[in-house]
């Protein structure tokens, strides 16, 4: 996988990639012997594949188009923008943005868990390097800013949505994997669009955020996926409706869990925030430049907003119905607390969670670099009509040559940008600065206060004696296990609203008449994309394809009259071309 | 150390206030219903007696039920320290704290909600559903109003952001960031603070199990996120950043007084909608916010 | 004069905003009286706007104003208001579009119109006014209300709804042609209600529903 990030020259890379594909299948089917582990990894493999004919299709005609495999920036060529698609289409499917991430849910769900930490938090991850690379390298279409935060936006509200929805928590986490790309997808479309457009302050903003949100997801979802392990180590089932009160029997792995929550659901003072945080500023500023990318970014971060709320649903949801209330099954209450073996990595990993929550500033250096690169021609100090005629593919644009866009001094606590929002205003520096120490410092406080408050408070409910007995259940005399809310219940409500695409298979018996039977209620949330547009259009494609397949039937005569006709053909054709 | 009087000053002004406006709604509300009511101080006293008072812990909750509602009252606090109180300015202001604020709102809200899931009981679980499910309606509604905000200021400060006039999207905004106080509240039409019907609350039913100081802890940061959303509102709306210093104190005093009122008005007039509804209601004050954001990028009609 | 011109300007566009807020509030509610209401509004809205328009007002742009207020404001809202008396619904049940989707498609319709006016050849002094989005955002809603609604008496005010629409492109051209058009389209209209209102009642009669659907049972 590391060669992956090292090499470069195309044909390597693709050998890499393939060499790095395939390890993730074997890593998938560990567990080989379950079916549905087998199909979670052909299915894994198949689509995987299909994203590598697109590289190679990507890389083959890059290779034709510039006469070598060799990679490096190649900004100037604008033939060569179309490419873009097929790498966003060839990477698309690895990192798992939403109409392509079909096999990541069954994958993660099924792999042993911490390969589905390994996956999400790093695997999926170098589909977002690609993009990354290549649009840092190749000159881009115009409309892939647009395309790309799209995207991500859809991919950032339909993966929640469909987290929500799920009763298994490590497809719960996967599909919030997908989620957390299309956050990540949201600030690199944000940054393709503030380049196409000319103005690039804020889109670096999102840039950065969008690269810090893939180091912190790394964190916070390896975080989760363990303690999703260890949980599935101690009780051996993945349904959530059969778990809760685990807490009692593993504090440890609650405690983490909760705190790797917070650290998705994108709150302060842990690391999600901050790089949310950052992708809010470059869609704000996009927003308040009042330019045509201002239709996107304002759905956008609209959009990044709800898919923040569904995720506090979402994760309220796995940490209650997991570790809080009274265990639903036996299982449940006889789970045991993992080992120090396993309670080491997750520390580890909620370390780095607080730590880069709490400390941003420890990073800044390392992003700036980044997306510096990323943008060569901005960051090196050149005024943006400079770089304007340098970049081919932008001459069509205005240039909002406000004054002294972008100054070298990027790399830096803060970015000192002249804001690009009123051109005409002779230069008001409306938004100056990110202050990410700033905010380090609020988060820190914010942790401090918290701590003392949370202190504060124990010792006096302490003093004034604290007495335990049963849940008041507004008075209910027999509280019972099953009378708690299931995770169906929790995101009935919520997953309502996303019906129209969720797609629930229900099973219904009501009660019926003086002495009814036994009623039921069944949902289930089927891999709606999957199901009813992939399956159906591969079955039509097997059609086709059997029909083709009657022309291979082993007579030899025949084939014989298969290239007598095809030469014909081609020999017509040669002939017709030359006739004027 | 001028920066730190500042502080306790402010952070005083803010714990001590923000109790007086539950008081003042049931004032209002026992007015137009033609009763003499509680005491506009009730809450305090009800305060200083929950803090003297032990605690019942149902068996099912771990430590963390105490101690979840002090983070959600830091949470909040700190979400007022970042609101700018008229002439005074904010605590701490910089670029982005609007958005920061928002996640403490949420941050608190998921801490609340955790709380409430530790006790496993049905009521709990059915106010968190709802809680949560709400929140998502809201937090659109709420990005939309803060973009229109910045946007016509061209700001992330909520320092300037709340400095200019509106023009003509004030009304709409106004309007949005209403129902939105209401439902972040809590308040009729969405819940009703009063009901002891378990099955019609959001928020009561999610603090059903607390006791004794956490729930005061509980108690007094509902009144301070109150608190922040009516100086939100009047802030949004009113021009108090051109004003003199005395003045703009005075207009702020007053207009936090008049959403009050409202509220409690509102409360007296209006029955609780009946929970199929309330998504209607957030999506029009999302569409209300939004059309301010248009507005304000457009220049807008007048 | 020109204070006078600006003014109403912006009093015309104000009340163009308040047709569009009362072309939202009428997708969102299911009581029907409260859509009468606010389609009845809207009527007495855009009887006012001629008025406005032409400062020197002759007997006709003040006779075509009464009318639209007398006719879309007063007598087919009354007339519906019979109508929904006569077979006492007084809301819609099962909309094929709910209503929070038919707010927000109405919604999105009203961005959308507002986005595309620019690219319309419009006339310079028609630039800056709202008169082209507010008639497309309130074609746009009339078309959901007939599209999404099941009720009758709900498609009727769809239906009027559009009409408004029509007549607000109409005021674009209160310069250059006669008022009668819109006579005419408002005296079509009348007669339409005068029809549906007879239809309802036979439908009612015969189905004892006012659900349209139940009408495909009559195709061949």
């Amino acid at each position: 996988m590391l060669l992956v990030l090292t090499v470069s020259n195309g044909l390597h890379f693709l050998v890499a990639w393939e060499v790095f594909a395939v390890c993730g299948y074997f890593l998938i089917t560990l567990d080989g012997n379950k079916r549905a582990v087998r199909t979670a990894g052909w299915l894994y493999l198949a689509t995987s594949h299909a994203g590598t004919l697109c590289l190679c299709v990507f890389f083959g005609l890059l290779a034709v188009k510039t006469g070598g495999w060799e990679l490096g920036p190649l900004r100037g060529d604008a033939s060569l923008a179309p490419l873009f698609w097929l790498a966003l289409a060839g990477f698309g499917i690895k990192a798992g943005i939403f109409p392509l991430h079909i096999w990541l849910p069954s994958a993660h769900a099924n792999a042993p868990s911490h390969v589905s930490a390994l996956m999400s938090g790093v695997a999926i991850k170098m589909g977002v390097y690609g993009i990354v690379r290549f649009s840092g390298w190749l000159p881009v279409p115009a409309a892939a800013g647009w395309v790309v935060m799209a995207l991500g936006a859809t991919s950032a509200l339909l993966g929640i949505a469909f987290a929500l929805a799920q009763n298994d928590f490590k497809r719960l986490l996967a599909y919030c994997s997908v989620e957390n790309i299309g956050i990540i997808m949201i600030g690199i479309g944000g940054a393709l669009l503030a380049r196409s457009h000319g103005d690039a302050a804020w889109g670096r903003l999102a840039l950065a955020g969008a690269l810090l949100h893939v180091w912190n997801h790394g964190a916070f979802k390896a975080l989760l996926f363990f303690g999703a392990g260890s949980v599935l180590h101690a009780t051996g089932t993945r349904e959530m409706s059969r778990l809760g009160g685990l807490w009692q029997r593993m504090p440890w792995t609650a405690g983490l869990f909760a705190l790797g929550a917070v650290a998705v659901v994108g709150l302060p003072p842990l690391n999600g925030f901050v790089s949310e945080w950052l992708i809010y500023l470059g869609l704000f500023d996009a927003v308040a430049g009042k330019q045509a990318s201002a239709w996107v970014a304002m759905p956008a971060a609209i959009l990044l907003g709800l898919a923040g709320a569904l995720a506090l649903a979402t994760f309220a949801k796995a940490g209650a119905m997991i570790f809080l209330g009274a265990a639903r099954t036996k299982s449940a209450a006889l789970a045991h607390e993992c080992g120090n073996w396993m309670r080491g990595p997750m520390l580890a990993l909620a370390g780095i969670c607080l730590g880069l929550g709490l400390v941003p500033t420890l990073v800044w250096p390392a992003l700036t670099s980044a997306a510096g690169a990323w943008q060569p021609v901005q960051s090196g100090g050149l005024s943006d009509c400079g770089n304007g005629e340098a970049d081919g593919q932008r001459a069509g644009y205005p240039h909002h040559s406000g004054p002294g866009i972008v100054p070298a001094a990027v790399i830096g606590l803060t970015i000192g940008e002249t804001h690009a929002a009123k051109p005409s205003a002779g230069g008001a520096p409306a938004m100056a600065e990110v202050p990410l120490a700033t905010l380090g410092w609020v988060q820190l406080g914010l942790a401090g206060l918290m701590a003392a408050a949370g202190t504060l408070l124990w010792r006096k409910v302490m003093a004034n004696n604290l007495r335990r007995g049963p849940t008041w259940d507004c008075g209910y005399a027999a509280p019972a296990a099953r009378m708690q809310y299931t995770s169906g219940s929790f995101a009935g409500l919520a997953s309502a609203w996303f019906s129209w695409i969720l797609r629930p298979l229900r099973t219904m018996r009501r009660v019926h008449g003086h002495f009814p039977a036994e009623a039921i209620y069944q949902e289930r949330v089927p891999e709606t994309v999957l199901d009813m547009v992939i399956l159906p259009l591969a079955a039509r494609g097997m059609q086709v394809s059997a029909a083709v397949r009657r022309l291979q039937h082993g007579h030899l005569s025949f084939y014989i009259l298969y290239v007598v006709v095809a030469l014909a053909a081609l020999a017509s054709l040669v002939l017709l071309e030359n006739v004027p | 150390m001028k920066l730190l009087l500042d502080l306790i000053l402010r952070i005083d002004c803010w714990l001590l206030l923000a109790p007086l406006l539950p008081g003042i709604i049931n004032k209002v509300k026992a007015w137009v219903a033609g009763r003499r009511g509680p005491p506009v101080l009730q809450l305090y006293y009800d305060l200083a007696r929950l803090w003297k008072k032990g605690v019942v812990m149902s068996t099912l909750a771990s430590p963390a039920f105490v101690i979840l509602p002090a983070l959600t009252w830091v949470a909040l606090l700190s979400a007022a320290m970042l609101m700018p109180l008229g002439p005074l300015g904010a605590g701490l202001t910089f670029r982005g704290d609007a958005l920061v604020l928002l996640y403490l709102l949420a941050l608190g809200r998921f801490c609340t909600v955790w709380a409430a899931m530790e006790t496993g009981s049905a009521f709990e679980g059915m106010g968190t559903v709802r809680e949560v499910s709400y929140a998502v309606l809201a937090e659109a509604a709420l990005i939309a109003a803060v973009l229109s905000l910045s946007v016509q200021s061209g700001s992330i400060a909520l320092a300037t952001m709340l400095g200019p006039p509106l023009g003509a999207g004030a009304v709409l905004l106004a309007a949005g960031l209403f129902i939105i106080l209401l439902a972040e509240n809590c308040r009729v039409p969405f819940d009703d603070p009063n009901t002891h019907l378990e099955l019609a609350m959001i928020h009561e039913a999610m603090v059903l199990d607390h006791s004794g100081p956490p729930l005061a802890a509980i108690l007094h940061g509902a009144s301070m996120k109150l608190l922040l959303f009516a100086v939100l509102l009047v802030q949004a709306v009113l021009p108090i950043g051109q004003l003199q210093p005395l003045a703009a104190a005075a207009v702020l005093a007053a207009g936090v007084l008049g959403v009050t009122v409202a509220v409690g008005l509102v409360e007296s007039l209006w029955a609780r909608f009946a929970f199929r509804r309330v998504p209607l209601l957030l999506t029009t004050a999302f569409l209300l916010c939004l059309f301010a954001l248009l507005v304000a990028w457009k220049g807008g009609p007048a | 004069m020109e204070r006078w011109a600006g003014i109403n300007h912006q009093n015309l566009n104000l009340l163009i905003g308040l047709a569009i807020g009362l072309n939202l509030l009428a997708l969102s509610t299911s009581r029907l009286p409260m859509l009468i209401r606010s389609m009845s509004a809207q009527g007495v809205i855009l009887g006012v706007m001629p008025i406005l328009m032409e400062p020197h007002a002759d007997w006709r742009v003040l006779l075509v104003a009464l009318a639209t207020i007398g006719g879309k404001g007063l007598f087919i809202p009354g007339m519906l208001r019979r109508a929904m008396r006569a077979v006492r619904i007084d809301r819609e049940l099962e909309p094929l579009i709910g209503f929070v989707p038919s707010l927000l498609l109405g919604a999105g319709g009203t961005i959308a119109a507002f986005a595309l006016t620019p690219l319309l050849p419009l006339l310079a002094e028609h630039a800056d006014s709202l008169l082209v989005p507010g008639a497309l955002a309130t074609v746009i809603t009339g078309l959901i209300l007939l599209i999404g609604r099941t009720e009758a008496v709900a498609q009727v005010c769809g239906y009027i709804i559009l009409d408004n629409g029509i007549y607000l492109f109409g005021l674009l051209l209160i310069r250059a042609m006669p008022l009668m058009v819109e006579a005419g389209v408002l005296l079509d209209l009348t007669v339409g209600v005068f029809i549906l209102g007879i239809i309802v009642d036979r439908i009612q009669r015969t189905f004892d529903s006012l659900d349209t659907r139940i009408l495909t049972t009559l195709h061949e």
